[in-house]
């Protein structure tokens, strides 16, 4: 009775150990929904690729993620340092670590009166400095990195590196990293290891042979986790079939129905996410128009829904209620029968399952 | 920096005292370096704080073909303090000085190091295949000054000319270096830096010692002989000769600022030039700037007896740095310019990166069909 996603574990694990193999000092990213398979099962699966260390070569000592409140769900399953990315602020559950979690937490300083005042907190604090990219979302300067290198002085310090988030990627990242480096240089910090994101598998080696003195750690979680689609479904059950005729009134708003066919309530609904959409940050002229063509079936009352049955993706007979769906199925297709698992198209990071079943 | 910074033309005479108070400058930015180059015109200007002259630079302006439009080109320059972190104050009025005398775009050399080499490292480079340009071996320094300027240079829209492959157009970004003093900045022995070189090259000084191989220092009037042997070489080596007169008017500017500036070094062998080079020294660096050697009488090593000299006399008069100048960036042994690193790594001093040269588009059209004029060129 519940949206599922299923793992085919042993493609999806091949998938893990080969991409760690490829990326020699990787850091996992788990975070938020946990990309649709939970935190808690990201921060297991992340204990099991550092205990198979020797298989990839990759070791794995840090595990990012998102933020402070995150902690709790990671901490009891992956063992090892946690990275979080929201950069530390003097105020909210930054400040409410319990001293166990605060040993094992690397923070990101985006401010440099966040340092002084981490510092001042916690004089033994481990952390990374996050450097302003053209993102421009968190950050520091080149001048405000220097000022950082000035108040760490060459005393032995906390400090774990420099982290960029670079915007996604539409040209080659190398330029703005190379310049983002040579700013790390100029500001004197005496760190040579540089945590990056969506550097693609060519830009990450050219960046290696470039800074062959660097350490370059690169922040993996979509390509990790979600990396092979073909591993992963999300399948709905079929809960209930209903012929109707032309004119029928059906739903909680009572709409009627175009012409004959069935009404097929599927379960999932808002509350899993379906039916709200998360920009999918594809900016190009097709996926404009794409929306475009959508918001006219909306008008309509007709909507394409994310279930599809027999290959088909059907149209939401009215939009999703909180935990099912009613979809329209015109007369002539393939009546499913009820208790049929239909196949549903999701954005993993804004859907909650109800299950993940790992074969 | 407080006080503004003003800038305007100097004579040559404040221009040479400035360098002469410098611990070291290029000889590309001293004032006679403009005789040198006379089918540039040339300016001397200097930076004021009050009336206090802080700054100097030289620079050559290189008129379009048919438009009353200049590069305006400071080689290896200007003569600056590249230390600070304001480097705007220094560039801006430089900037609207060279684009009122009519400009299309600047182009300037920081002298400052970006990141150095040990002659170990670059030998191990060679040796190793996977290893094929210097930027692949770990340097030994990254230096934060000469990263500092490569940041500013990008924040106030400077664009860095490329050096792929071979030498670029300019002035060499990579150059071959032995330190004169030590770490602490106390001179060096000979001794400490004759042990400082591979085995070939002290095996080399001996034998052109043994086999009766003499140096002296040159004057004017060994001019020409310098020259023949020159031609001789770039006949061999398949480069093209500069004329006699490029040498005279270079022997007589430089020579005419200080009498060490610019020094003719010459190895005979029983009566015979085998090797001749030209050395150039401001303040504390010291060039390798010219050389030559005879095809006949290799094994008598005359090349490497007169390195010595140069080098010893460097040491000799206070320098901190003698200059082999440049390198290319490759470290393939197939390459054919490899043969010139290994010579130079030799000496046992460091591979050392310059921030290389940036241009400033004052006119950005003009200076679109400037580039394409060059790349048509080749």
């Amino acid at each position: 009775m519940s949206l599922t996603l299923t793992v085919d574990g042993e493609r999806w694990r091949a998938h893990l150990l080969a991409t760690a193999t490829r990326s020699p000092g990787i850091v996992p990213v788990a975070k938020g929904n946990g990309y649709g398979l939970t935190l808690g099962r990201l921060a297991r699966r992340a204990q099991w690729l550092a205990d198979h260390a020797a298989e990839t070569g990759a070791p794995l000592d840090l595990l990012a993620i998102g933020t402070y409140d995150e902690l709790g769900e990671v901490t009891s399953r992956y063992h090892g340092d946690v990275l979080v990315m929201t950069p530390w602020r003097p105020f909210g559950a930054a400040l409410a670590l319990d001293e166990q979690a605060a040993a094992r937490v690397v923070h990101t300083v985006s401010r440099p009166e966040d340092l002084d005042a981490l510092r001042e907190r916690h004089p033994s604090a481990r952390f990374v400095l996050e450097q302003l990219t053209s993102m421009r979302r968190h950050g520091m300067t080149r001048r405000e990195l220097e000022a950082a290198a000035h108040a760490l002085g060459s005393a032995r310090s906390g400090l774990r590196g420099v982290a960029l988030h670079l915007p996604l990627g539409t040209t080659s990242h190398l330029g703005e990293v190379s310049r983002l480096v040579n700013d790390v240089v100029a500001s004197g910090l005496p760190t040579r290891t540089i945590y990056v994101s969506h550097l693609t598998h060519a830009e990450m080696g050219q960046l290696a042979s470039r800074y062959p003195d660097f350490t370059i750690r690169p922040r993996i979680g979509t390509d990790l986790w979600l990396g092979d689609r073909g591993a992963l479904r999300v399948t709905a059950t079929v809960l209930d079939v209903h012929p109707v005729e032309r004119g029928d009134v059906f739903g909680y708003r009572g709409r009627s129905a175009p012409k004959s066919g069935h009404i097929v309530v599927v379960s999932g609904g808002t509350a899993h996410g379906i039916g709200l959409e998360a920009p999918t940050g594809d900016q190009s002229l097709r996926a404009r128009a794409a929306t475009l063509a959508r918001g006219g079936m909306d008008a309509a009352g007709f909507v394409r829904s994310p279930f599809s049955i027999d290959g088909k993706q059907r149209l939401f007979a009215e939009p999703p209620h909180m935990q099912a769906s009613m979809l329209f199925l015109p007369s002539g297709a393939r009546t499913p029968r009820v208790g049929e698992q239909v196949d549903v198209r999701v954005r993993f990071t804004a859907t909650d399952v109800d299950h993940v079943v790992v074969d | 920096m407080t006080t503004r910074l003003t800038l305007r033309p100097i004579s040559a005479q404040e221009h040479r005292d400035f360098i002469a108070g410098q611990s070291s400058a290029s000889f590309l930015q001293t004032p006679a370096w403009a005789s040198v180059k006379a089918d540039w015109r040339s300016e001397s200007v200097g930076w004021h704080e009050g009336d206090t002259l802080v700054g100097v630079g030289l620079v050559l302006y290189r008129q379009l073909p048919k438009v009353k439009r200049y590069l305006a080109y400071l080689p290896e320059g200007p003569v600056i303090d590249w230390a600070g972190d304001d480097l705007a104050a220094w560039l801006t009025p430089l900037v609207s000085h060279l684009k009122s005398s009519g400009a299309f775009a600047v182009r300037m050399g920081p002298p400052v190091v970006t990141r150095r080499w040990s002659a170990e490292q670059v030998k191990a480079g060679i040796a190793d295949p996977a290893v094929r340009r210097l930027g692949d071996v770990p340097p030994l320094e990254r230096c934060q000054e000469g990263a500092r300027v490569v940041a500013q240079l990008h924040e106030l829209g400077w664009q860095q000319q490329g050096t792929e492959g071979g030498f670029a157009a300019g002035q060499p970004q990579f150059n071959f270096q032995v330190p004169l003093v030590a770490e602490d900045g106390s001179p060096r022995t000979e001794a400490d830096v004759l042990a400082g070189m591979n085995q070939l090259w002290r095996r080399n000084i001996k034998k052109a010692d043994k086999s009766g191989v003499e140096v002296r220092r040159g004057d004017a009037g060994d001019l020409e002989a310098f020259h023949a042997l020159y031609a001789h070489t770039a006949e061999r080596d398949h480069f093209t000769p500069r004329p006699l007169s490029y040498f005279r008017t270079m022997v007589d500017a430089l020579g005419a600022e200080d009498p060490d500036r610019i020094q003719l070094w010459l190895a005979h062998h029983e009566g015979d030039l085998v090797a001749a080079t030209i050395a150039i020294r401001v303040g504390t660096h010291a060039w390798y700037s010219y050389g030559a050697s005879s095809t006949e009488k290799r094994e008598v090593r005359g090349s490497n007896a007169v390195q010595w000299a140069m080098i010893r006399h460097a040491l000799e008069a206070g320098a901190a740095v003698y200059d082999l100048r440049g390198i290319t960036e490759t470290l393939d042994a197939d390459d054919p310019h490899v043969g010139l690193i290994q010579f130079k790594v030799g000496t046992g001093g460091q591979a050392v990166e310059h921030a290389g040269e940036w241009d400033l588009p004052l006119n950005r059209a003009i200076y679109k069909a400037f580039q394409v004029y060059l790349a048509r060129r080749g």
